[in-house]
């Protein structure tokens, strides 16, 4: 007998109770976007512009976060903030503080003085804690200027949107131009969960910034997420076209019972390597692994709850002939079905 | 079917075996794999991030390339309206446009035409008898791509410098107006590497008109306000920073390091590191001729607008001089290095940087070698439970689809970083889906009652479109962020693209090669799945 996580006679109504689960959903996005509002979105350096600088003391000294701003600030670098890396007694900390505004900037590179303002910073911030608190070895430092966080900003926002787009073509393509809106909107549904997570995450104290790295972890749960709603469209196309006459929404649920048992292996597997990447990969990589664990929860979740009832909605009001596979299943005419 | 798996399995493990040497070849170190004619040369690179060392996105300045086109192209129009005798009152504003005035109604056609002939203007508007214009945008294009590939040469010509140079740094151009420079190596001088590169380089030799102990001093010297064709430089301490002296010299230079032919570390009788430099037989003719005619006078060497000396002009000097200042034998030699490798026609500014010093790159690397390898020990120890037989299959088609993956980053000797090896880590996770989309599928067919090697097939067959469909989108979206993403993040997209591939390739080929051995020409009633 074949092991089975999910049975394979599986009929949970996954559809019947949409409009609970899509309320649900609407609901986490408005408390995300009122938190993001509330406390702000923790941006990074990269898109923010700013210096982070990582050191980790030799063996002996000791220090902790208050002390260690204590100093910086005493060095003039009044918005410094410092966090301590790993376990607790760590020697490893990272201070982060702010470029300096665009003009003065500019001023500074049009005088004679260093137009690197920013790293002579870090040079200053070195020797008043070589002096204060004692030798360090310097592991990190990470300097964007506002003209290159403002170029970030846009490439980042132009990465997401044109992925949009190319999966709106391809599966409008592949599928029917009424499969791609539920895909996509799943996909923004994840993006704004998934934030939502990460900003009430960082103001519970954990290390996630949006950053290049947060970026690439979003673009990764954008991929994971459709492969999953992909592969769900794929098994209601073929329903559709093996039982022409059925109800769609009793084909909707049959396709997502069937599929359930691959749905949860693959984010299982995909989950295991993520966590053996949060546990043990370090803190370099943590935000990206923290922003993968929540995406891959949600881009699942998405998938099954949200993809499959927009495309009933659709389907209803604009579809031809209610689960007729002539115009569902179009586009997808060259795929050579079962030999049944 | 079984006809081909004879020539399907020596072309599968052929091409495995070739992409696991390719991937064994990054375990060989660097010099036996160049000394032996066995391994490739090139491998898997290691990203700054990884290696340690220091990634630099330089902005430069071409606002000032077009502003000094400006101002070269207004003296042009100016010179040839003075030969018929117009005058026009010419500058260039903040915004980059050349503002010109009118003096007369009747010389406008005349203007006009001048202007005309220059075919590098054109109009932005007009005010009465003040007309305002800007270059054109093929003229523009063509001042910013001088500019640029001035600024990249000059760039690696220091970096690359033969003596002084650091070894392995590559110096590319990134987008319209910036340099990216990535030095390798955990334990480079920070300090010296970006004077390295931002110095402008820019010599020049002034006679001095005048001199005293500080710009304040000098400028009272003037209650009436400096001659408009003199500015006053100083001279600051290489070591305090402090104000040494000031000098009043013309704004325009009698020579400029563009005649330098050479320029070399020697020392003077007291044993102090000084510059030597020898200037090209045009420019030795132009020095003797300022010599000669200056003799007693001092001579001003300014270097990005510092004074480094200003000795008196004993005799007559021709290709050779010397720079003497205060300081130590390193300085004088990146001196003479940024000296030879001639100026930057514009200021450049750093606008990115991100260093990694000594042990986290390696920290790194252990860290991700370890999330890899439990991930994966862990994603097989379930396939083998859930899946018992076909579990194994999907095992070792996983560690094919990694063999795959790293031979084949390794052939394009692609740069693997750390969100590189995350993207891997992700693979071994994903690479399983599909799988699981094939495993799932025979298990129903299974289930309808096929015989084993009906599901099999149909199995396969069902699930392939659904395989490419899924891999094909997540194709996509790997592909934008390669586009889009920048350093490391490019790691991270190669691996996960090139990741999506051979895991369809493991799934969809490796995998149903290694049922069909398995299932052999036996009579198979169950399957273990």
């Amino acid at each position: 007998m074949p092991m089975e996580i999910v049975s394979h006679d599986m009929n949970i109504d996954f559809l019947g109770r949409r409009s609970l689960w899509i309320g649900l959903s609407g609901l986490v996005i408005a408390l995300g976007i009122a938190a993001t509002l509330l406390w702000g979105m923790p941006v990074g350096i990269d898109f923010a512009g700013g210096t982070e600088f990582q050191l980790r003391f030799d063996p002996g000294v000791t220090a902790d976060e208050a002390q260690l701003r204590a100093v910086a600030v005493g060095a003039g670098f009044l918005d410094a903030e410092v966090v301590r890396f790993g376990e607790a007694d760590s020697a490893d900390f990272l201070i982060k503080f702010k470029a300096l505004p665009e003009d003065e900037m500019a001023a500074a590179a049009a005088g004679e003085a260093d137009g690197l303002a920013a790293n002579t910073r870090v040079a200053r911030l070195q020797s008043a804690i070589r002096e204060s608190i004692g030798s360090f070895v310097e592991q990190r430092v990470e300097f964007v200027g506002p003209k290159v966080g403002a170029d970030l900003r846009r490439d980042g926002a132009n990465a997401m949107l044109m992925s949009a787009i190319a999966i709106l073509i391809y599966i409008a393509f592949r599928f029917s131009s009424r499969y791609a809106p539920g895909a996509v909107v799943a996909l923004i549904h994840d993006v704004l969960v998934t934030s939502g997570i990460l900003v009430v995450a960082n103001h519970l104290g954990l290390r996630v910034e949006f950053d290049l790295q947060v970026l690439a972890a979003l673009l990764a749960i954008v991929g994971y997420s459709l492969n999953d709603t992909i592969i769900i469209y794929d098994r209601i196309r073929e329903n559709l076209e093996l039982q022409p006459t059925a109800d769609l929404e009793s084909v909707l649920n049959l396709s997502v019972n069937q599929t359930m048992s691959r749905t949860v292996l693959t984010a299982g597997t995909t989950l295991l390597a993520v966590l053996a990447l949060l546990i043990f990969g370090g803190d370099v990589i943590f935000p990206f692994s923290f922003t993968m664990l929540i995406g891959i929860v949600v881009g699942t979740y998405s998938s099954v709850f949200i993809a499959a009832p927009i495309l009933l909605f659709l389907e209803r009001r604009y579809g031809g002939t209610k689960g007729k596979p002539g115009t569902l299943a179009r586009g997808g005419a060259t795929v050579k079905r079962a030999r049944a | 079917m079984s006809g081909g798996v004879a020539w399907r399995s020596v072309f599968v493990g052929a091409l495995v075996a070739l992409f696991a040497f390719l991937t064994a070849a990054n375990f060989v170190p660097k010099e036996q794999r160049v000394a032996s004619a066995f391994w490739p040369d090139e491998g898997l690179r290691m990203g700054l991030d990884l290696r340690g060392g220091i990634h630099w996105v330089v902005g430069v300045d071409l606002g000032q390339a077009i502003a000094r086109e400006l101002e070269f192209v207004r003296k042009s129009i100016q010179e040839r309206l003075g030969k018929d005798g117009i005058v026009l009152e010419a500058n260039v504003d903040e915004q980059s446009q050349l503002v010109l005035r009118i003096a007369r109604e009747e010389d406008r056609k005349k203007v006009l035409d001048v202007l005309d002939e220059t075919n590098v203007l054109e109009s932005v508007g007009s005010d009465g008898l003040e007309l305002r214009y800007g270059l054109t945008e093929s003229w523009t294009q063509d001042v910013r791509e001088r500019t640029m590939s001035q600024v990249l040469e000059v760039l690696r010509r220091r970096i690359d410098d033969p003596q002084r140079g650091i070894p392995d740094s590559v110096v590319t151009r990134q987008g319209d107006d910036r340099v990216l420079v990535q030095i390798p190596g955990e334990e480079i001088d920070r300090e010296r590497a970006r004077t390295l590169l931002k110095s402008t380089g820019f010599l020049e030799f002034k006679i001095v008109v005048d001199a005293d102990a500080s710009e304040e001093t000098l400028r009272a010297r003037y209650p009436d306000g400096l001659d408009p064709a003199m500015a006053v430089v100083k001279q600051v301490d290489q070591e305090s920073g402090a104000e040494v002296g000031a000098y009043l010299v013309p704004k325009v230079a009698d020579i400029t390091g563009d005649y330098l032919e050479d320029a070399r570390v020697q020392f003077d009788q007291q044993q102090r590191p000084i510059v030597e430099f020898t200037f090209s037989p045009e420019g030795g003719q132009l020095f003797e001729a300022l010599t000669e005619k200056n003799r007693g006078k001092q001579l001003a060497i300014i270097l990005d607008e510092n004074v480094y000396s200003a000795p008196a002009i004993r005799a007559r000097i021709s290709t050779r001089g010397m720079i003497e200042g205060r300081f130590t034998a390193d300085e004088a030699a990146d001196l003479a290095v940024i000296l030879r490798a001639g100026s930057l026609s514009v200021p450049v500014v750093i606008e990115e940087e991100r260093t990694v010093g000594p042990g986290l790159g390696q920290d790194s690397i252990s860290k991700g070698a370890l999330a890899s390898g439990i991930g994966l020990i862990a994603v097989l120890v379930f396939g083998f439970v859930y899946y018992k037989v076909s579990g194994v299959i999907a095992g070792i088609s996983l560690v094919a689809n990694l063999l795959l993956l790293l031979g084949l980053i390794s052939l394009f000797e692609a740069t693997l970083t750390m969100p590189g090896i995350a993207g891997l880590v992700l693979t071994i996770g994903m690479a399983v889906d599909a799988n699981v989309l094939v495993f799932e599928r025979i298990r129903e067919e299974l289930r309808s009652g096929r015989s084993v090697r009906a599901s099999v097939a149909t199995g396969f067959e069902k699930a392939t479109w659904t395989v490419l469909d899924a891999n094909i989108t997540t194709l996509i979206t790997a592909i934008i962020l390669f586009e889009y993403g920048t350093g490391p993040i490019k790691g991270f997209a190669v691996t996960l693209s090139v990741g999506i591939v051979t895991s369809v390739f493991a799934a969809l080929v490796v995998s149903r090669l290694l049922f069909d051995l398995y299932l052999g020409n036996r009579n198979v009633s169950t399957l273990s799945i």
